[in-house]
C-alpha cells in the first residue's frame, strides 16, 4: 500500500457514518487497499499520474464552510431542484425544497433506505475503478434520486457542488445514487465549481444511475473547478430494456482530473447518447475513459467527444466499446476529434473496439489536428482579425455539442464562458449561438 | 450451411509434412554456455560473442510481457532447443547437387523456386533450412551490381564493420523480453547491404521453415540501404504439421539512409494448429526500421498463419520527409489468436506515415490491431492516416482495435478511423443470385475486402497470399 492508501484508510476511521452503510464500506476498504497502485505500467493510468495526489497528501476532511463564496459563484439560470454541496456536505440553507424521491441518505425513510442498501455500489464495479472503491470505503452521505415507475421529476435536479479554500489539503466525498424505475424519466444536472483560485483539495465523486424498462434520462456533468483542485470522478450506468441516457459532459483541465463514464447496456432496445468537451489550458491534465458494455442485442451507442487542448495541457481520451458474444444487432459509434494549439500541448487518444459478435456495425474515429488554414484564411480575407478567427473557429468546433444540448440552460451558461476561454468577448454568442 | 462449413473447417493444413534429415540438436535448454556454444558453432568473433552474452545478460532480468490481447500456456524457455541445424552441413555442400536430396524434396513441395525455377521466377533465395542457410543462390549477379545478400553468419566474417555498425541499432538488444532472447541465440538469418545509389537488380527472398521437432528459430534479418538505393524484399514461410507448440522470436532491423527505399513484404503461413486449437506456432516478432532524411520504408504483411502472433512492423521516421507504410491483411480461423499492428514515431518534419490493416476472424479466433502513432515535439507538419477495418465471419470471433494515438505538435494531422462488421447479407445474396456458390462469394468478397494491401504485394506474392486467403477461409461461410 502506498502512503496515500494508507492516508485514505485513515480518514475512512474518522469517519462518522450510519451503520447501515457498514458493509459497503467494509467492502470497500477491502478493495482499495488490496489494489495495486496505478503507474505508468497500469493501462488504465498509463498517461495520468497520481503524482500530485500523493504529493498533496491530503489528511483531513474538507469542512464546510461560510456562506461567503456565493459572489464568486454564478449558478445556472433554471427553474430547478436545486442542492448545495459545500466541499461535499450538503448545505440545507443554500437548498431549494427537496420533492419526493429526492433525499439525503441521512434522511431516508425505510423504504429508501432499503433501496440505497440495496443498489449503492451495485452499478459500479470498484473491483476495476479504484476510485470507486475508495468512493465505498469513505461512504456516509449522498444523494438518492428515485423516481417511481411511470413518473417524471417535475423540474431538473441541480446539484451544486462549491469546493472552497482550506487551510490544508483537505478531502471530499460525493455520492449520487439515482434510480429511474420503469417508464420514469428525469433530468439530472451536475455542476463542480471552486469558491476560489486558491484550491489544494481531492475531490472524490461518483455518480450511480440505474435506468429502467422504458426509462429516460438526461444527465449533464460540467466541471470546472480551478486548476489546483485534484478530482476523480465517476459516472456508472445500467440501462435496461429500451432505456435511454442522454449525457453531456464538459471539463476543464488541472493538476489532476479523471473522469470514468462507464455505461452497461443491459437491457435490449437501450440508447446511450454521450457527448463531451474538455478544455484543458496551462498546464492542466484532463483524462476521460469511457467504457461501453454492450451485453445484450439490439443496442445502440453514439458517443462523441471533442477537445481543444492549449498551452502545456495534456489530454488524455480513451473510449472503449466491448460488445459481448450475445450482443448482436449492435449499432455503435465513436468520434473524437481534438484541437492542438500549442506546440506544448499533448493529446493521449486510444478508441478501443473489442468485438466478439459479427452482426454488429462498430467504427471509431479519431483525429488530431489544428485549425484548418482555409477557413482562418477564408474569415481573414473577410476582414476578420486572424485572433478573432480563431477564436470564432474553435468555438465553432465546441459549439456543434454545445447546439445539441437538451437543456438551454445549460447551453446559456456554458456559452459565454467557452468565448471568453477563446479569447472573444460575448458579443459573438449571439450569432453563433443559433446558428 | 452450417454444415458446410464444419466439412469445410476440418481441412487439413496442406503444407504439413516432415522431412526426416538428421539434426545436430542442441539439447533443449538455456543457459550462458548455450550462447558459447552457438557463437562457437558459428566460429564468431569475440565482439560477437559479448554482444550475444550482453543480450543474454539482459534477457534474464526482463520479464515476459502480458500486455497482448492473447492466452496461451506458459512457454518454458528452458524445454527449448537453441540450436539444430542439419547434419549434412557438416561437409559443406559445394553446389546443389551435393545438398541433400530430402531437403531438395522438402523445397520441391513447397514450390520453393531454387533449382531450375530460380531463372525463370527470376528470385534470389536464401533459404533457411531450419537454423542454417544451405544454400545461396543468384549470389554473383548481386555482387555485379555490389549487393551483399548473404547469411548473418557469413556476413559477420565478411563484412564485419558493418554488421558491428547496424547490428542492434535499430532493434537493441534491450528493446523487448523476445528482442533479448533473438539476441542472445540467433541461429542465423539474411543480411543484405545495398551501395549507394544502387538499384537491387531483383527481389530478394527467403523462405523460411522450421523443421526441427521442439526447436525455436531465431533468425536475425539485417537490411542495409544506402543513399539513395532502392531494395524490395520477400519474406515467405509455411511450416510442418506438428502437435508442440513452437517458438519463434525474430528480429528484423531495416535502415534506409538517406532518400534510400526499403520495401519489406511477408507472407507469414506458419502452422496455425488443428481445428481444436492443439499446436501451431508462436510467433513472436520484432521488426523495425528506420528512415533516414527523404527515406521509405514500406511494410507489406499477410498472415495467416501461426498460433498466436504478436508482431508490430515498426518505422521511426527520423529524418526530414520520411515515409512510413503499413499494409497488412490478418487472417485468423479456429483458435488462432493474433495482436498484430504498427507502431510510427515521427520525430522528423514533414514526416508521413500511411496504415491501412485489414483483419479477418473467423472460426473461434481473436484478431487485434494494436498500433501507436507517436508525433514528437519536433515532427512539424507530421501527417498520419489510419484505417483499420474487421471482417467477422461467424458469431464465435472476435475482432479488437486498441490504436494509441500521441501528439505533441499541434502543426500535425492525425487522422484514425476504424470499422468492424461482418460480410453483408446484401453482398452475398447479390453474389449467390448471381449463380456463385456461398464459398466463392465470400473468397471474392474477402479479396475485395483485402485489395488496398494485395495490390502493394509484388507480383508473384500477391497471387499466393490470394490463394493463401482462399484456402485459410475454406470452411469458414456461415
Amino acid at each position: 500500500m502506498t502512503d496515500f492508501q494508507h492516508l485514505a484508510l485513515k480518514l475512512a476511521t474518522t469517519q462518522r457514518s450510519p451503520d447501515w452503510l457498514k458493509d459497503l464500506r467494509e467492502r470497500g476498504a477491502t478493495s482499495w487497499s488490496s489494489a495495486k497502485w496505478p503507474t505508468r505500467k497500469t493501462e488504465n493510468w498509463k498517461y495520468t499520474p497520481l503524482a500530485p495526489l500523493q504529493s498533496a497528501a491530503p489528511a483531513r476532511w474538507a469542512s464546510t464552510a461560510g456562506n461567503d463564496w456565493q459572489n464568486d459563484i454564478e449558478l445556472m439560470d433554471l427553474d430547478a431542484t436545486r442542492l448545495v454541496f459545500v466541499n461535499g456536505q450538503f448545505s440545507a440553507e443554500q437548498s431549494t425544497a427537496l420533492p419526493a424521491g429526492v433525499v439525503r441518505f441521512a434522511d431516508a425513510n425505510a423504504d429508501q433506505r432499503l433501496l440505497i442498501e440495496q443498489k449503492l455500489g451495485t452499478v459500479v464495479d470498484a473491483e476495476r475503478h479504484l476510485f470507486a472503491a475508495l468512493s465505498n470505503a469513505w461512504a456516509n452521505d449522498g444523494i438518492l434520486i428515485h423516481v417511481a415507475r411511470g413518473q417524471s421529476l417535475a423540474k431538473p435536479v441541480y446539484l451544486l457542488n462549491v469546493s472552497t479554500p482550506e487551510a490544508e489539503p483537505a478531502v471530499s466525498n460525493q455520492r449520487v445514487l439515482i434510480i429511474l424505475e420503469d417508464g420514469s424519466h428525469a433530468e439530472v444536472i451536475e455542476h463542480y465549481v471552486s469558491a476560489d483560485s486558491e484550491q489544494n483539495g481531492f475531490v472524490n465523486s461518483l455518480t450511480e444511475v440505474v435506468v429502467g424498462n422504458n426509462a429516460k434520462i438526461e444527465h449533464y456533468r460540467v466541471n470546472l473547478e480551478q486548476e489546483d483542485l485534484l478530482h476523480v470522478g465517476g459516472v456508472h450506468v445500467n440501462l435496461h430494456r429500451d432505456a435511454r441516457f442522454h449525457g453531456f459532459t464538459l471539463a476543464q483541465g488541472s493538476r489532476l482530473k479523471r473522469i470514468d463514464y462507464q455505461v452497461n447496456h443491459r437491457g435490449e432496445g437501450a440508447h446511450l447518447e454521450l457527448h463531451g468537451v474538455y478544455l484543458p489550458r496551462n498546464k492542466q491534465l484532463i483524462d476521460y475513459h469511457t467504457n461501453v458494455e454492450h451485453c445484450v442485442p439490439h443496442c445502440t451507442t453514439n458517443e462523441v467527444f471533442r477537445g481543444i487542448i492549449g498551452d502545456s495541457a495534456k489530454a488524455v481520451f480513451n473510449g472503449r466499446i466491448h460488445i459481448h458474444p450475445k450482443a448482436q444487432k449492435t449499432l455503435a459509434e465513436l468520434s473524437n476529434k481534438n484541437l492542438l494549439t500549442s506546440p506544448t500541448a499533448e493529446i493521449y487518444t486510444k478508441p478501443e473496439l473489442e468485438i466478439y459478435a459479427d452482426d454488429v456495425r462498430c467504427a471509431h474515429g479519431a483525429t488530431i489536428s489544428q485549425l484548418n488554414e482555409t477557413s482562418l484564411f477564408y474569415l481573414q480575407s473577410r476582414g476578420v482579425t486572424r485572433a478573432e478567427a480563431i477564436s470564432m473557429l474553435s468555438f465553432g468546433f465546441i459549439n456543434e455539442l454545445l447546439n445539441q444540448v437538451p437543456q438551454q440552460a445549460v447551453q446559456d451558461y456554458l456559452r459565454p464562458r467557452l468565448t471568453t476561454l477563446f479569447g472573444k468577448g460575448s458579443e459573438l454568442v449571439g450569432q453563433l449561438a443559433y446558428e | 450451411m452450417s454444415e458446410q462449413v464444419e466439412s469445410l473447417i476440418k481441412k487439413e493444413y496442406a503444407a504439413g509434412f516432415h522431412s526426416a534429415i538428421e539434426s545436430d540438436t542442441l539439447p533443449p535448454g538455456l543457459n550462458e554456455e548455450v550462447v558459447r556454444f552457438i557463437s562457437a558453432k558459428k566460429e564468431e568473433p569475440e565482439w560477437m560473442l559479448d554482444w550475444r552474452l550482453k543480450a543474454f545478460r539482459a534477457w534474464q532480468e526482463m520479464e515476459e510481457p502480458t500486455w497482448a490481447h492473447v492466452h496461451y500456456p506458459e512457454i518454458d524457455f528452458q524445454a527449448v532447443s537453441y540450436f539444430s541445424a542439419p547434419k549434412s552441413m557438416a561437409d559443406k555442400p559445394k553446389s546443389l547437387d551435393e545438398v541433400d536430396p530430402e531437403l531438395i524434396a522438402t523445397y520441391e513441395k513447397l514450390g520453393i523456386p531454387l533449382h531450375e525455377q530460380e531463372m525463370l521466377a527470376g528470385v534470389a533465395v536464401d533459404a533457411v533450412f531450419d537454423s542454417v542457410s544451405v544454400v545461396t543462390t543468384f549470389r554473383a549477379k548481386l555482387e555485379e551490381a555490389g549487393v551483399i545478400f548473404c547469411p548473418i553468419s557469413e556476413a559477420v566474417h565478411r563484412c564485419p564493420e558493418l554488421v558491428q555498425k547496424y547490428l542492434g541499432s535499430v532493434v537493441p538488444q534491450k528493446d523487448n523480453y523476445y528482442a533479448a532472447l533473438n539476441s542472445a541465440v540467433f541461429s542465423d538469418g539474411s543480411f543484405v547491404y545495398i551501395p549507394k545509389g544502387v538499384r537491387c537488380p531483383m527481389e530478394l527472398s527467403t523462405y523460411f521453415r522450421i523443421n526441427e521437432m521442439n526447436t525455436g528459430q531465431f533468425e536475425r534479418t539485417l537490411i542495409i540501404a544506402e543513399e539513395g538505393s532502392h531494395v524490395s524484399y520477400l519474406e515467405g514461410c509455411t511450416a510442418p504439421m506438428r502437435d508442440e507448440n513452437q517458438l519463434h522470436a525474430a528480429v528484423v532491423e531495416l535502415v534506409a539512409l538517406d532518400n534510400a527505399q526499403i520495401k519489406y513484404s511477408t507472407v507469414q503461413n506458419w502452422y496455425p494448429g488443428n481445428a481444436e486449437g492443439k499446436g501451431g506456432i508462436y510467433n513472436f516478432v520484432t521488426k523495425r526500421g528506420i528512415c533516414h532524411t527523404n527515406a521509405k520504408i514500406s511494410w507489406t504483411q499477410v498472415e495467416t498463419g501461426s498460433a498466436v502472433t504478436w508482431k508490430y512492423p515498426s518505422c521511426i521516421l527520423k529524418g526530414d520527409n520520411s515515409v512510413g507504410e503499413f499494409y497488412s491483411v490478418a487472417l485468423t480461423n479456429n483458435f488462432q489468436q493474433a495482436d498484430t499492428g504498427t507502431k510510427m514515431i515521427h520525430l522528423g518534419k514533414n514526416t508521413r506515415s500511411t496504415i491501412i490493416a485489414k483483419g479477418i476472424s473467423a472460426g473461434q479466433s481473436n484478431s487485434a490491431y494494436r498500433g501507436l502513432v507517436r508525433i514528437n515535439p519536433g515532427a512539424d507538419g507530421a501527417r498520419n492516416f489510419t484505417q483499420c477495418d474487421s471482417l467477422l465471419i461467424g458469431d464465435r470471433c472476435g475482432a479488437h482495435t486498441f490504436p494509441y494515438i500521441e501528439s505533441k505538435n499541434p502543426s500535425a494531422v492525425i487522422e484514425h478511423e476504424a470499422t468492424t462488421s461482418k460480410v453483408s447479407d446484401d453482398q452475398m445474396f447479390l453474389c449467390q443470385q448471381r449463380g456463385l456458390d456461398a464459398e466463392k462469394a465470400i473468397s471474392m468478397i474477402v479479396n475485395g475486402f483485402c485489395r488496398e494491401v494485395f495490390k502493394e504485394l509484388p507480383m508473384e506474392f500477391a497471387v499466393e497470399a490470394g490463394k493463401l486467403l482462399e484456402v485459410s477461409l475454406e470452411g469458414s461461410v456461415g
